[in-house]
């Protein structure tokens, strides 16, 4: 995957772009990943993959531009138009997941194939999402993780570990954490990680969709999952065994198939 | 120098097996009401009496949803205050303004205040401590964006003829009107608080308010913040006055040193251990990256983190002692700091109603006399400091 920068109205984007085929844009969670994704590299073996970073997360601009998810989606509009898309596919990760439906409920026509894998957005009484902000990042490992030995899972122990009293954490280090938590924090702090308006909407969505969810997800109940498959007309859910809520760090050979098949189908 | 006495209005009675944060999600069960009807009454008995004993103000402040600080309106305390005394300035320190909305409720509420008082009024303005936007769910992305406008409305409010109509980001008002309007004039004198963020120290710089040190760190943090007022200051081009700097800390006055260890230190624990977790929670987007640096810089000395009594004298995070020592400590402190506001904390987590009125009394008599003589001061012009 190449490292691209792009100008589009909020400010420069950073992206990655590898592969060849149809196109395929990836909406990474809140997270922010991208980098080094083994999961981006094995869906480039069939489609040109196009990865950006939303701003206030990686070296993305344009985040004083974005107040809510109206204008996230807005945003992706304009980012789709300067890329030259009509209608890519379009896999979204959790708030990532949230944004694809926002662009698509609006805009139909220019999204193709739809995977929302552990889609964030819904607001469900009774099967409320897991806060994530202000919790130390170790709790946060122990729901984000079916594998609590994962590279990345272990990463944020460590953090969590470095903020005690006495240690110095470089600064440089925490910056982007903050960035991409602050950047989270204007689409999903109020109301918490829902759109109240969005579950009504979702009928308008024309894509064929495939509804990921991580069995073992932690945070975000599976009645989420289950909504966006019986509102979306052509829709269907699918579980991913063993993986929690981050499934393209779990399980990306997995989710590589699932996505493969979907977009072939 | 100004002397005031500052009051938190903590809740002594968290039952000891309860070992959770004392901010947002501490159960309220835990409060019981008829502690709080005697505590409520014992506080603003021990604020009233600062007028007796000479002070020069009193302060209350805001805070929601923990077990700290039981003012969640302290417009009600100072309104309370305003018919209990008649001398005393009474400083909100400060309405947590994107808490309210309208903004126009601030100006109008501290109108009030400010009329029925004959014009007491110290006008505190916060962005809202970290916890706060946990509690009310609103956006800490958008702190102080809303602090900012919501100030320059309520400035607007109090010094130009309404109606006006005023139409913001955050705030869309087609009549701006406010009855009733300050007595001091052009408005009350503003307190800002701040733990270091470079915008607020620019904003109070800018706008000749006053800048109070938010207490529980280490000294030296403090000396380095008023510098950077007074740089601050310097950059907008006039020298700041020390009545634009305010160091809030807590005070305890007995016979000994000794007998004054003995009878605090327990009390400053509960503190420090039962009440201060959970006030340091940073919420996402609240503080800005290139503040976020510069408040690091003093994390580590917060009191949280204190271990012995040793520190906590070190660190001057509280001035204990005989009459002498508070003394002696607090004209070093003061000289260094080059504050001109003393905004001593009296009452502190657990401590009994009868050592909060020895100490006051000894602090008022004893102390206060000598720290007056060694730092005279001009009285400030309302409304502005400088």
């Amino acid at each position: 995957m190449r490292r691209e920068l792009l100008d589009c109205e909020v400010g420069r984007i950073e992206l990655r772009r590898g592969g060849s085929g149809p196109p395929l844009v990836y909406l990474h969670s809140a997270s922010g990943e991208g980098e080094g994704l083994e999961f981006l590299d094995l869906l480039s073996d069939r489609a040109e993959v196009l990865a950006p970073m939303f701003p206030g997360f990686g070296s993305s601009e344009g985040i004083e531009a974005i107040d809510d998810i109206e204008d996230a989606a807005f945003h992706l509009l304009d980012l789709w138009d300067r890329l030259g898309l009509s209608a890519p596919a379009v896999v979204g990760l959790s708030l990532g997941g949230w944004m694809a439906a926002e662009l698509a409920t609006r805009w139909p026509e220019r999204v193709g194939k739809l995977v929302l894998v552990n889609p964030a957005g819904l607001y469900i009484p009774g099967a409320e999402v897991k806060e994530i902000f202000g919790r130390p990042l170790d709790e946060l490992a122990a729901d984000l993780f079916a594998d609590q030995a994962h590279p990345v899972a272990q990463l944020m122990r460590q953090m969590a570990s470095a903020t005690q009293p006495g240690t110095e954490v470089p600064f440089e280090l925490v910056k982007p954490v903050l960035a991409a938590l602050s950047a989270t924090a204007k689409l999903a702090w109020d109301p918490y990680l829902h759109d109240p308006k969005l579950h009504r909407r979702l009928g308008r969505v024309r894509s064929d969709t495939l509804v990921v969810h991580g069995e073992r997800d932690g945070l975000i109940p599976r009645a989420h999952a289950e909504a966006y498959a019986a509102a979306i007309p052509r829709a269907r859910l699918v579980d991913v065994p063993g993986a929690a809520h981050l499934v393209p760090l779990e399980k990306p050979r997995e989710l590589a198939e699932l996505v493969a098949a979907h977009l072939a189908g | 120098m100004r002397f005031f006495s500052f009051h938190l209005m903590p809740y002594p009675a968290l039952p000891p097996d309860y070992d959770g944060p004392a901010w947002v999600t501490c159960p309220n069960s835990l409060f019981d009401p008829e502690v709080g009807h005697a505590i409520y009454n014992r506080y603003l008995d021990e604020l009233v009496a600062a007028e007796r004993l000479g002070f020069d103000g009193v302060c209350v402040n805001e805070h929601h949803q923990n077990a700290y600080g039981l003012m969640p309106s302290p417009n009600l305390m100072a309104a309370i205050l305003a018919r209990q005394t008649e001398r005393v300035r009474i400083a909100v320190v400060g309405n947590a303004l994107p808490l309210y909305d309208p903004p126009t409720r601030v100006a109008e509420e501290f109108a009030m205040i400010d009329c029925i008082s004959g014009g007491r009024l110290i006008a505190g303005m916060v962005v809202g401590g970290g916890p706060e936007y946990y509690s009310f769910s609103i956006n800490p992305t958008q702190a102080r964006e809303r602090f900012q406008e919501a100030h320059d409305l309520i400035k607007r409010a109090w010094t130009e003829p309404g109606p006006f109509e005023f139409i913001g980001k955050h705030y869309k008002l087609r009549y701006v009107n406010p009855w009733p309007r300050p007595l001091q004039k052009p408005h009350p004198e503003i307190w800002i608080p701040g733990i270091g963020s470079l915008e607020t120290l620019e904003f109070v710089a800018r706008n000749r308010y006053a800048y109070m040190g938010i207490p529980y760190f280490h000294i030296s943090v403090f000396e380095r913040m008023f510098d950077m007022m007074r740089q601050a200051c310097e950059k907008e081009g006039y020298q700041a006055d020390p009545l634009q700097l305010g160091w809030l800390v807590p005070i305890f006055v007995a016979d000994t040193d000794a007998e004054a260890r003995r009878l605090y230190e327990e009390h400053f624990w509960y503190f420090v251990r039962r009440l201060l977790p959970g006030i340091n929670i940073s919420p996402p987007g609240y503080t800005s990256l290139r503040s976020v640096e510069n408040i690091l810089k003093g994390a580590p000395s917060f009191a949280l983190n204190l271990q012995s009594w040793d520190q906590v004298v070190e660190g001057t995070y509280a001035v204990v002692g005989s009459p002498e020592t508070v003394c002696e400590v607090l004209s070093e402190k003061l000289a260094r700091l080059g504050a001109g506001n003393l905004l001593g904390l009296f009452q502190l987590g657990t401590l009994p109603a009868e050592a909060t009125s020895q100490s006051l009394e000894a602090f008022a008599t004893e102390v206060m006399p000598k720290l007056r003589a060694q730092f005279p001061h001009a009285q400030a012009a309302p409304g502005a400091v400088a």
